[in-house]
């Protein structure tokens, strides 16, 4: 499915995957005027000079030309190559990927200047953040028929009332897969953080152990096992949710957001911190290698983040046409559906239901019953203030 | 007259512009930035909003408030001083090796400690990533070692001492070119004097090559100490959740949480301790230089 | 102590050979020789992205090296005819600096001043400043060790500035330059810092390449695109050591 042939954006760092077109016309207007070098054959020099000129101009133009392409900015592994190539059979267009394993990885990027996506998939509260400094562009909902598919449970979120620029793409849960047998063989319990935070479930899992390495999302699972909200803002809260954590990181093996999938289907990691679709996929990985083992995932029973993730339009984006078009595809029920079968993630669809796979459908981790409804918390936007103390003890974290 | 001022300002001039617009000017925006408030959103909020100017010293009592920030200053000092040391230790008798052999040779032996430098920093920093990695040879050999002493086995890397000896790996060849042109200088007629006068070679050593060596141990010194302030690639490949320094805490400022302002109150702070490093370094030199 | 100035050189050598041996590994792990095969080589030639972010490298090293050598004489001239007390600050403190500093500067300068997406533009910008600073110092040493007296006879034959420029001191400083801007080159091409900050999302060049294989999957891949960068860099080094020794000397990255 998702191989590494595609690699994934870090979140420290800014590489490109999919070529990215260059935005600037880096030409002739930086290089200053030519100065013929001396006696030293100058003829020889100049002509040396037009060249590199000609180089550069003619690699960086070759790369703006125009081409159906649609840029798309996507969390790793959300969405499948079969989706992708059904898209581009049917706008006879091509599909540039790029990709973030966090939201604040997302919208770092974004403030410091990225541009030219079309299309992003950010969560609830990063919608709000992207709505609120003015950086997308109103959906035309004209263009999306097949908008009605989508049960209105998800519509008309706090984020963006009235869906002005968003519509629901998916939804993740992040809560904890672990590895059946290792964690019967222990004895441990597998529906509550607890497992997670307590040294004395910890002391057997020394080392196997991961979680994500993300400020919001491991405070949040703190939180929750404290029995706040993860929407708390009370610093003294915040404290004791930093002091939980710092006594129980020398037992966890690393804060990963990306390799745990390999990591929990070769074995080496017994439980992890994680997305419900991420898990999924260390399900059927484990399945298809026959381990000797099985994948499972469960929500924490204190309670779990919920993460709506859904399509906006970037206003620098190029080809907000194909945008448009890419949207009303997925909001098909069978295109979601798709999604939901390929990688285990929620389903905001009506119409995908009569395409799931019945097996999936009963995952409760796809499919939210009420007692699980009520646990979940979707995440808000900080004020800068707040994400200045939130920095402040992630910092505290990682090095106590 | 003219026409040589006019050559003056032409020569002079283009350069001169380019590093005030692209080196001058952003420092001094990163200085007013540190008194900026945060964009809501990331990056900087407008110097002007709600009919007023809207500065602060925030960010300063920010990094004052908690001592983590300190702390982790702390810290960096204290691996820039043992990469320091070790590279004192370890580039001398290279230094002096090189003093002692024949005029011919000594070329191809600079040219063989600069050589590691062709390669890629990061290639450096990958090869120690290898060699201490779990599977290697090297990491089996010491860690039977320790077991069999009945002790748990070490990791190697990840950890503070994947961190040093990455440092010293990249910054080694700064110290001994800045020795190497010192220890050059010196007179081989005082280190016969010294002989004659019944000295052994230990005293002869530490009584008057390393004296007459310090002027280039400081240079060389603060081409190390300073780099390895700042640095955060190392710590961040070689070292474990644990081991940040102000490098990567500046890195996670303006890339990771956004807080632009905290970022550049960290780099004034990064950069008021290299002055003050540098300072140091040139004064000392000049002390030394006296008694020379 | 010679045994001691050895094992410095061993410790120097060691890991680099490591590296390079690996690349040749038939094995997915750094751990245990397996057996010789050039597969990561391939493997590399077939790397879309690899190949962009070389382009990318090359791209922007010449136009770096061509913008800064220009600079730089032009620096070192001036710091060595007209004394001026500002310029070598200005142009030499970038070179002594913290790397990150500049990076750090540079993208806020980049962002909130000039508005400007960061990509190609951006880094071209960023390692024009700091080489800029090294081909300044490597003119001006040599101007340092040359007899004035061919300046002035030039002059004194009626010679304009420009001429005397064009007929005397280019040519006289010739192998300066050309070290200078080999290595201006070669500096551009290793970056990795000041790029990682100036790069944006959709530019990369080959260090940022190698830095995001080595945090996210490290294959023998690495291994071969470092061999390879390291031989390019090595041959550069030697062409400009061979212009000019004092290259060597300065050799501050």
């Amino acid at each position: 499915m998702l191989t590494d042939r595609r690699h994934c954006s870090l979140n420290s760092g800014w590489i490109a995957t999919a070529a990215m077109p260059p935005r600037n016309d880096v030409t002739a207007s930086t290089l200053k005027g030519i100065k013929p070098k001396g006696p030293w054959r100058s003829s020889q020099v100049v002509r040396l000079i037009k060249v590199v000129f000609v180089l550069l101009a003619t690699l960086t133009s070759s790369q703006v030309l125009a081409r159906d392409e649609l840029n798309l900015y996507n969390w790793n592994n959300y969405i499948s190559d079969e989706t992708v190539s059904r898209f581009e059979q049917s706008c006879r267009c091509k599909l540039v990927q790029d990709y973030y394993s966090d939201n604040e990885e997302m919208l770092a990027k974004l403030a410091a200047g990225a541009s030219g996506y079309d299309l992003i998939v950010p969560t609830g509260n990063a919608v709000e953040s992207l709505i609120k400094s003015k950086q997308l562009r109103p959906i035309n909902k004209l263009l999306l028929p097949n908008l009605r598919n989508i049960d209105p449970a998800y519509l008309n979120t706090a984020f963006d009332p009235g869906n002005r620029y968003s519509v629901p793409y998916a939804y993740t849960i992040t809560l904890i897969g672990y590895n059946a047998e290792k964690m019967h063989e222990l004895g441990l319990p597998t529906d509550t953080w607890a497992v997670v935070f307590e040294p004395k479930y910890l002391k057997k899992l020394k080392g196997r152990v991961t979680v994500l390495d993300s400020q919001r999302e491991l405070m949040s699972a703190a939180l929750k096992y404290l029995g706040y909200s993860v929407n708390d803002t009370d610093e003294a809260h915040w404290r004791r949710a930093r002091d939980l954590i710092i006594r129980a990181k020398p037992y966890w093996a690393a804060f990963n957001a990306s390799s745990y999938i390999k990591e929990l289907t070769i074995g080496n990691i017994w439980l992890a911190h994680g997305y419900s679709n991420d898990m999924f996929q260390a399900q059927m990985d484990a399945k298809h290698a026959g381990r000797p083992f099985n994948i499972a995932y469960a929500t924490p029973k204190e309670g779990a983040v919920l993460a709506l993730d859904s399509m906006v339009l970037h206003k620098t984006g190029p080809r907000p046409d194909l945008a448009h078009r890419f949207i009303n595809f997925m909001l098909e029920g069978k295109n979601s559906a798709e999604l939901t079968n390929l990688i285990g993630s929620g389903n905001p669809n009506r119409d995908a239901m009569q395409y799931i796979d019945p097996a999936i459908a009963a995952n409760k981790a796809v499919f939210l019953t009420p007692d699980i409804q009520r646990r979940l918390e979707m995440l808000k936007d900080l004020d800068r203030n707040q994400r200045r103390v939130l920095s402040r003890m992630w910092t505290e974290i990682k090095v106590r | 007259m003219n026409k040589e001022k006019l050559t003056r300002w032409l020569v002079s001039g283009p350069p001169f512009l380019f590093m005030v617009v692209f080196f001058v000017l952003p420092a001094l925006i990163m200085v007013v930035a540190s008194f900026r408030f945060p964009g809501e959103h990331g990056g900087l909020a407008p110097m002007f909003e709600n009919s007023s100017w809207q500065f602060t010293l925030e960010t300063y009592q920010f990094f004052f408030s908690d001592f983590i920030y300190t702390e982790i200053f702390l810290k960096s000092f204290l691996i820039a001083g043992l990469t320091t040391v070790i590279c004192i230790a370890m580039a001398y008798p290279v230094a002096l090796l090189i003093t002692r052999v024949p005029k011919r040779f000594r070329d191809v032996m600079i040219l063989l400690v600069v050589l590691p430098f062709a390669s890629n920093f990061l290639i450096r920093v990958y090869a120690w990533m290898i060699i201490l990695g779990p599977q290697s040879a090297f990491s089996v050999a010491i860690n039977s070692v320790v077991t069999a002493f009945g002790f748990e086995p070490v990791p190697l890397l990840f950890s503070p001492f994947a961190v040093i000896v990455g440092m010293v790996y990249v910054h080694l060849p700064f110290m001994v070119l800045p020795l190497y042109t010192n220890l050059e200088k010196h007179d081989p007629i005082l280190l016969d004097a010294a002989q004659d006068l019944g000295a052994n070679a230990w005293r002869r050593f530490w009584k008057v090559t390393w004296p007459l060596s310090l002027p280039g141990v400081y240079a060389g010194s603060a081409l190390v100490f300073i780099p390895v302030l700042g640095m955060f690639a190392v710590p961040d490949i070689l070292g474990g959740t644990g081991d940040i320094l102000i490098g990567n805490l500046i890195k996670e400022q303006f890339l990771g949480t956004r807080d632009w302002p905290f970022g550049s109150t960290l780099s004034i702070m990064l950069t008021l301790a290299v002055l003050a490093i540098a300072a140091l370094a040139m004064r000392f030199s000049r002390k030394s230089l006296s008694y020379a | 102590m010679w045994f001691a100035a050895l094992l410095v050189y061993l410790f120097l050598y060691l890991p680099l050979t490591v590296v390079v041996i690996y690349s040749f590994n038939d094995s997915r792990l750094n751990a245990e020789w397996v057996g010789f095969t050039w597969r990561w080589y391939e493997v590399l030639f077939q790397d879309e992205e690899m190949i962009q972010a070389a382009v990318n490298s090359i791209l922007i090293a010449l136009g770096a090296s061509l913008i800064a050598t220009m600079l730089g004489t032009m620096a070192g001239i001036a710091m060595h005819r007209y004394k001026l007390k500002a310029l070598p600050f200005l142009v030499i403190t970038p070179v002594a600096m913290p790397e990150i500093l500049l990076g750090v500067s540079l993208l806020l300068f980049f962002i909130q001043v000039l508005h400007l997406t960061l990509g190609l533009l951006s880094v071209l910008i960023a390692h024009i400043t700091f080489c800029v600073g090294f081909v300044a110092i490597v003119i001006r040493a040599r101007l340092a060790g040359m007899d004035e007296s061919i300046f002035e006879a030039a002059r004194d034959l009626g010679a304009t500035p420009w001429q005397t420029f064009r007929l005397v001191t280019l040519p006289l400083i010739m192998p300066a330059v050309i070290a200078g801007a080999l290595m201006s080159f070669t500096l551009s091409i290793d970056d990795f810092v000041i790029t990682f900050f100036t790069a944006g999302v959709g530019v990369s060049t080959l260090p940022l390449q190698i830095y995001s294989m080595i945090k996210i999957a490290v294959t023998p891949e690495v291994n071969a695109v470092s061999t390879l960068l390291m031989l390019l860099t090595l041959g550069m080094i030697l062409l400009a050591a061979r212009f000019d020794k004092t290259v060597l000397r300065g050799e501050t990255r």
